[in-house]
């Protein structure tokens, strides 16, 4: 599934990526010849073992690491071969990032969390985007949270701040990085219905690394990737029939 | 990544953690200090007992013997101040390891008696290299004095007193480690498990006891820093009390650093303005507030010195002259100069050590802030931007504990000015009772401190900020918080 770099309508998109670390002997190929689109508005989950390559998958398509050979695009801009200054700015304007714990700066509010990707670019936001951020503390129940410091939230409440501040910036994709991991069910559960929310009402593009299948059952679409490579790419399923992919996988690799 | 070249950790592997380098070079410039300062005054005895005139060899021998306790004594002080303050910080960076220790059943106590081994093996190590250096330099320098001034001395070289401050160093910091790693006895099996968001602020435990004490010393001072300065105006005797004033409350500062340091610190940090890279800064100096505190007690405490030396003599030349008027002897002043230059630079030596505390706390917070870096870097913080934090931490420590050093310094040089000379005027008939000058603030101490304090500034910064940008997103991300 080759692409041409003019396509419209893709929040990324990678290329024949290869991921190699080490040489010789030892080499591991975290990422071998993965290529791979996620539309506007998608909200896609990219399920594997630990060590499939998943995770280093996403820190290319997210500009924190760059492939050993193949090209990557976030919209329509081609990010490999960009500098790490270029790579920088790139990520605080049009990447949104949720990992799966320390996600916060600790020394900074609630508030000052969010606006994070605007002071690091040295701007106030527009009133657009005042309104979105306004919105987005209303939708994620933050109003009485927004003075509060980190370790003040609950990890429910840390992770709402942190999704809060990646849609801030209406990214061109959000990076969701095991989001439920550290939490309660029942937190997951509300972060999970927001992520959802956002792809549906904002036409937010989410790409969201997991290995729960009750997690990836909310997205629209889920990628299996195992061994450095993309074994399976279908659209939204249940988590019964992802877990029961997952088994057959593992039973087959065995 | 590869297995192959790893080695197993052997008995020493600690040795090469961060921190530790930094107490073995406090405890070695305490003891290297302490050994030429020793040599010099055996030299200097060698040297009277020498000339056949001369008397009072073992007067003026026991008189450099107790300035040398007491400046090397300082010096030992505020080096484990540091030792303290690293194994503090050690602790703060090991809670999981210990933590999982812990889990695995071993007690709190065991975990801090081996932290404070590992002190009593720098000290150690500090105390060695610092005797061997020491007496290398003692026998270089002063060869090369004899030489150049074409004197022929015989002076024991090694002598057993030298072994003074080695020993009070390897007890000091054995001791420090002890002391700084207190924080072991928090750390809860479970912490090994949990992970939970880091708190911005170290919640400080009241130390109401130890602030009262520090309270009354400082009054108590301060009375009898007045009472020397009245007394210093009619009779020579005022120095007595102005001088146990200002050991007093000096003490009292020191030992209040955690409740004025803080809100010093958080004044100097609105000054750099409002930006989110800033206001980080700002808040990365007050998150260990106490660390933060004794970190900069230190250089309080070696500018302080450092000043009041260069203004108690600059304003003791005011004196001079309204005694001698215009023309003071070449003599006079060519003494007070000398006095002033050399006990400038040694205490400048608890400066030296202090700065090697700072350069080392702010090398510790970086490495063990990596995770919030990559976070940071994640987001969008620039490798520029990461530098301007790093200088900016630094300089908000840095500044303001040399601006409380000037201020402190300056108060004491002119009490100590007042209360030495205070009554000469009133003595020599000009005066009827205390004449009162203004303190005279030298502009070579300004331009030296201000000097020193860019210069550290920059030091303390070059490699956390080398570190903090070399940092891979993606590695500090994994990195264990």
């Amino acid at each position: 599934m080759t692409i041409s770099p003019t396509d419209d309508g893709l929040a990324a998109r990678v290329d024949t990526l290869t991921k190699t670390f080490g040489d010789g002997a030892n080499a591991v190929h975290a990422l071998d010849g993965v290529s791979l689109t996620v539309r506007r508005g998608e909200f896609v989950a990219i399920m594997g073992p630990s060590g499939s390559g998943k995770s280093t998958l996403m820190h290319v398509m997210a500009g924190l690491d760059a492939p050993t050979s193949g090209r990557a695009w976030l919209g329509g801009q081609e990010i490999t071969g960009l500098s790490d200054a270029e790579l920088t700015v790139l990520r605080r304007r049009r990447v949104g990032f949720v990992f799966q714990a320390f996600n916060l700066v600790p020394t900074l509010t609630a508030a000052e969390n969010i606006r994070l990707p605007f002071d690091l670019d040295g701007r106030r936001p527009t009133a657009q985007e005042e309104a979105r951020i306004g919105t987005l503390v209303d939708t994620l129940g933050l109003k009485a949270r927004l003075h509060h410091r980190p370790d003040q939230l609950s990890g429910g409440q840390q992770q709402r701040v942190a999704i809060a501040r990646a849609l801030a910036t209406a990214p061109d994709l959000v990076f969701a990085d095991e989001p439920t991991g550290n939490l309660d069910s029942r937190s997951g559960r509300e972060v999970l219905l927001l992520l959802r929310g956002a792809a549906q009402e904002f036409g937010q593009s989410i790409a969201m690394v997991t290995h729960d299948p009750v997690a990836a059952s909310r997205a629209d679409r889920v990628v299996f990737v195992a061994d450095g490579r993309i074994i399976a790419d279908k659209p939204a399923q249940t988590a019964e029939e992802i877990s029961s992919f997952m088994l057959r996988t593992e039973g087959a690799a065995a | 990544m590869s297995t192959a070249t790893r080695t197993r950790p052997s008995r020493t592997a600690w040795l090469r953690e961060p921190g530790m380098g930094a107490t073995i070079l406090v405890g070695a410039i305490s003891t290297a200090f302490g050994v030429v300062l020793l040599s010099v005054t055996e030299y200097l005895a060698a040297l009277i007992r020498a000339q056949p005139g001369l008397q009072g060899v073992d007067a003026a021998r026991a008189a450099l013997t107790i300035v040398t306790a007491v400046l090397v004594g300082l010096s030992i002080y505020v080096g484990a101040i540091v030792t303290a303050n690293t194994f503090a910080t050690v602790v703060a960076g090991r809670t999981r390891r210990i933590a999982l220790l812990r889990l695995l059943g071993s007690s709190a106590r065991r975990e801090r008696m081996a932290l404070a081994r590992q002190g009593l093996v720098l000290g150690t190590l500090g105390a060695t290299t610092g005797l061997i250096a020491g007496l290398g330099a003692s026998v270089v320098g002063l060869r090369l004095a004899s030489d150049a001034w074409g004197i022929r001395v015989d002076w024991a070289i090694l002598r057993p007193d030298l072994a003074a401050p080695s020993i009070a160093v390897i007890l000091v910091t054995w001791a420090a480690a002890w002391i700084g790693s207190r924080r072991v006895g928090v750390v809860t099996p479970l912490q090994a498990l949990s992970n939970a968001a880091e708190a911005p602020r170290e919640r400080v435990v009241a130390r109401r006891g130890r602030h009262l004490t520090a309270a009354v010393l400082v009054v108590l001072g301060v009375a009898l820093l007045g009472v020397g300065i009245v007394t210093g105006g009619v009779s020579s005797s005022g120095i007595l009390f102005a001088f146990a004033g200002g050991a007093l409350s000096f003490s009292g500062i020191a030992l209040g650093a955690t409740f004025f340091i803080p809100p010093a610190l958080r004044a100097v940090g609105g000054l750099f303005g409002r930006s989110v890279v800033a206001r980080m800064a700002a808040a990365n100096a007050l998150r260990h507030s106490e660390r933060s505190s004794r970190m900069a007690i230190g250089v309080v405490m070696g500018v302080t010195l450092v000043t009041m030396f260069a203004v108690a003599s600059a304003t003791s030349t005011r004196f001079f002259h309204v005694v001698l008027g215009e023309e003071i002897p070449a003599e006079l002043s060519l003494s007070v100069d000398i006095f002033t230059g050399v006990m400038t630079g040694l205490v400048g030596v608890s400066a030296v050590i202090a700065a090697v505390g700072v350069v080392n706390l702010l090398i510790l917070g970086i490495l063990q802030r990596q995770r919030e870096l990559g976070l940071l870097r994640a987001l969008g913080l620039s490798v520029r931007q990461v530098r301007t934090m790093v200088v900016w931490e630094a300089a908000h420590v840095v500044v303001t504990s040399v601006a409380i050093g000037l201020l402190g310094g300056t108060a004491y040089g002119w009490a100590a000015a007042q209360s030495l000379f205070g009554w000469m005027p009133h003595a020599a008939g000009l005066a009827e009772g205390p004449v009162f000058v203004a303190p005279a603030i030298p502009v070579s101490i300004v331009l030296t401190v201000v000097a020193a304090t860019a210069a550290l500034t920059v030091t303390a910064s070059v490699v956390p900020a080398r570190l903090a940008t070399r940092l891979s997103p993606v590695r500090s991300l994994a990195a264990q918080a």
